[in-house]
């Protein structure tokens, strides 16, 4: 049973084929590789990203991503833009997480203001943020199960994100672009009944968490594609400046809603756990995401039941000027590390903004841990790093 | 090795799975036939009050890709009183959206200081030729009807309500 094998064999097994292919490469430069195109248009690319990967039978030498496909120029787009339209334009950047994208931008202009949302306000941000983040992984927990050819489970994935996604409608308008956070507060408050309606969608995405545990992580094929595949040991993990779940699943205790002091978001108030896991593999990232989904529902019903009265909207100028200076805010995304570099001038719009989003980040892992392995495990390692291709090209 | 192999209790769950479904029917609905209804805040077209409307250009200025198109006039009405001099008011002459650039933000609805513009949650309003997606003041009017009353809010929120305007 390949399994229950120790998977420091496995480890070491990816350690000398990488070495061996290393070796290849110096030999015969001229070698009779093949060179293999994955994508622009894959279905596991999860957009237009290409692999140019170089093979030697079916051993992977070289896997070159090449990005910029899907590129839509957001950082120069957001510098002929006031500050409430910027709003609109970052939610379209990880477009499963689309409210999760708003927050860091609009704790960097709080900051810069010097201006602090409401006490009710940062309540339901921070409900917001987990709920996008549940709605993120959940199509997470289906999808992987796609990449490695089970089709069932997307579709369990897709029916109970809906009960999320129609809580996130009924509160903000838009399914996937709520546009809902604003600076200083946020767009509207809640309507009668939701909070009881978003409990009911809750147990849908617990009960979902449940039968992805019977249907994916029990299985001995699951297992077998996934154990001691794509190892990222943690200083390599470190040292490409991995983020979010991926590098929580080589064993590194780092998570920027418990590490860093935001004032915007309420995860101080709140009693959770960061959930990690030594391997580094494909399994253990799944894994890590599904703990974090059950999480999430964990944190989002203790959020329910503390919202506190109040307004949802600080004292607020008409007509936002931001006042010359710069901050640099991240947040932990349902992808990872996301964090806005806003420059401001004084005026109606930003001079500049960088956006440091997890997936561009996650991506460069790629050429390192695909090198030895074999065609049909780039997939399943890709889909396990989770990236999302707006979120990579921005 | 597990006491049950992981592929025989995920066939369970699948095969569970199917028997609700047969059982309790399915969770979609087939679209043209059955309808799901949208829920009140949903953003789906913008419908124009054109009487609260001055003509101010804020919508058109806040709009993230300018698609909104405003010309007016100023026109003199008759006084309100009797003997009174006669008023100057905006008359709108234009005000089209086009819904194929449309981002459907709803920053124009949220700027809007005279309580202009209100979002409804239709959305069959899909045409074979992209130009006809530009509604003009008329067709964002005949919208008015299907906007719903506002909701009202959750326990603990200190927003006032608002009535939309028939």
């Amino acid at each position: 049973m390949t399994a229950t094998q120790p998977n420091i064999d496995r480890r070491q097994l990816s350690y000398i084929a990488g070495q061996a292919a290393d070796a290849r490469v110096n030999v015969e430069l001229e070698a009779e590789g093949m060179t293999l195109n994955i994508g622009p248009q894959h279905p596991a690319t999860h957009g237009t990203l290409r692999i140019v990967v170089r093979l030697d039978g079916e051993q992977v030498i070289e896997a070159d991503p090449i990005m910029g496909y899907m590129h839509r120029g957001y950082e120069k787009l957001v510098e002929v833009r006031t500050y409430p339209q910027i709003n609109t334009l970052v939610n379209r950047i990880d477009w499963l997480g689309s409210f999760a994208n708003e927050v860091p931008f609009i704790l960097a202009c709080e900051q810069l203001m010097g201006i602090e949302a409401p006490p009710r306000a940062q309540w339901i941000r921070t409900l917001f943020f987990e709920l996008s983040r549940i709605a993120n992984l959940t199509l997470f927990l289906g999808d992987m199960g796609v990449q490695l050819g089970a089709v069932t489970p997307v579709f369990y994935a897709f029916r109970d994100r809906e009960h999320i996604l129609n809580q996130i409608e009924s509160a903000t308008g838009g399914r996937f672009h709520p546009n809902f956070d604003r600076i200083g507060g946020l767009k509207d408050d809640l309507p009668a009944g939701w909070v009881d309606e978003t409990r009911r969608a809750l147990g849908h995405i617990r009960k979902f968490c449940d039968v992805m545990e019977d249907l994916i992580v029990g299985n001995e094929i699951f297992e077998a594609r996934t154990r001691g595949i794509g190892v990222i040991p943690a200083d390599v993990a470190l040292s490409y400046g991995l983020s979010g779940a991926n590098v929580r699943a080589s064993g590194v205790d780092w998570d920027l809603r418990r590490d860093s002091s935001n004032s915007g978001l309420v995860y101080d108030k709140l009693d959770w756990k960061v959930w990690t896991h030594p391997d580094g593999d494909s399994f253990a990232r799944y894994w890590v995401r599904l703990q974090e989904v059950r999480e999430a529902c964990h944190m989002v019903d203790q959020l329910l039941d503390s919202i506190p009265a109040g307004p949802i909207m600080a004292k607020v100028p008409r007509i936002i000027k931001v006042p010359a200076g710069e901050a640099y805010v991240a947040t932990e995304n349902p992808l990872g590390e996301m964090g806005y570099y806003v420059v401001s001038q004084g005026g109606l719009e930003p001079f500049r903004v960088k956006i440091r989003s997890a997936s561009f980040s996650n991506m460069s892992i790629a050429p390192w841990v695909l090198k030895g392995t074999y065609v049909p495990d780039v997939i399943t390692i890709l889909a396990s790093l989770y990236f999302i291709l707006g979120d990579i090209d921005r | 090795m597990a006491l049950v192999p992981g592929v025989i209790k995920g066939l369970g769950v699948t095969f569970s799975e199917i028997v609700k479904t047969v059982t309790k029917g399915p969770e979609t609905v087939q679209y043209p036939h059955a309808k799901e209804d949208p829920v009140p805040r949903a953003r789906g077209v913008i419908a124009l009050h054109e009487d609260n409307c001055t003509s101010c250009m804020l919508c058109a200025r806040e709009c993230p890709d300018w698609c909104i198109y405003i010309e007016g006039h100023k026109e003199l009405a008759p006084p309100r009183r009797a003997g009174g001099k006669p008023r100057s008011v905006n008359k709108l002459d234009r005000f089209d959206i086009d819904y194929g650039l449309c981002m459907y933000c709803g920053i124009c609805v949220e700027v809007c200081p005279f309580e202009a513009l209100f979002w409804s949650p239709e959305f069959e309003y899909s045409e074979p030729r992209i130009a006809d997606l530009l509604h003009d003041k008329t067709r964002l009017g005949q919208w008015m009807t299907t906007v719903p009353e506002f909701e009202s809010y959750e326990a603990g929120a200190q927003v006032k309500g608002k009535k939309v305007p028939r």
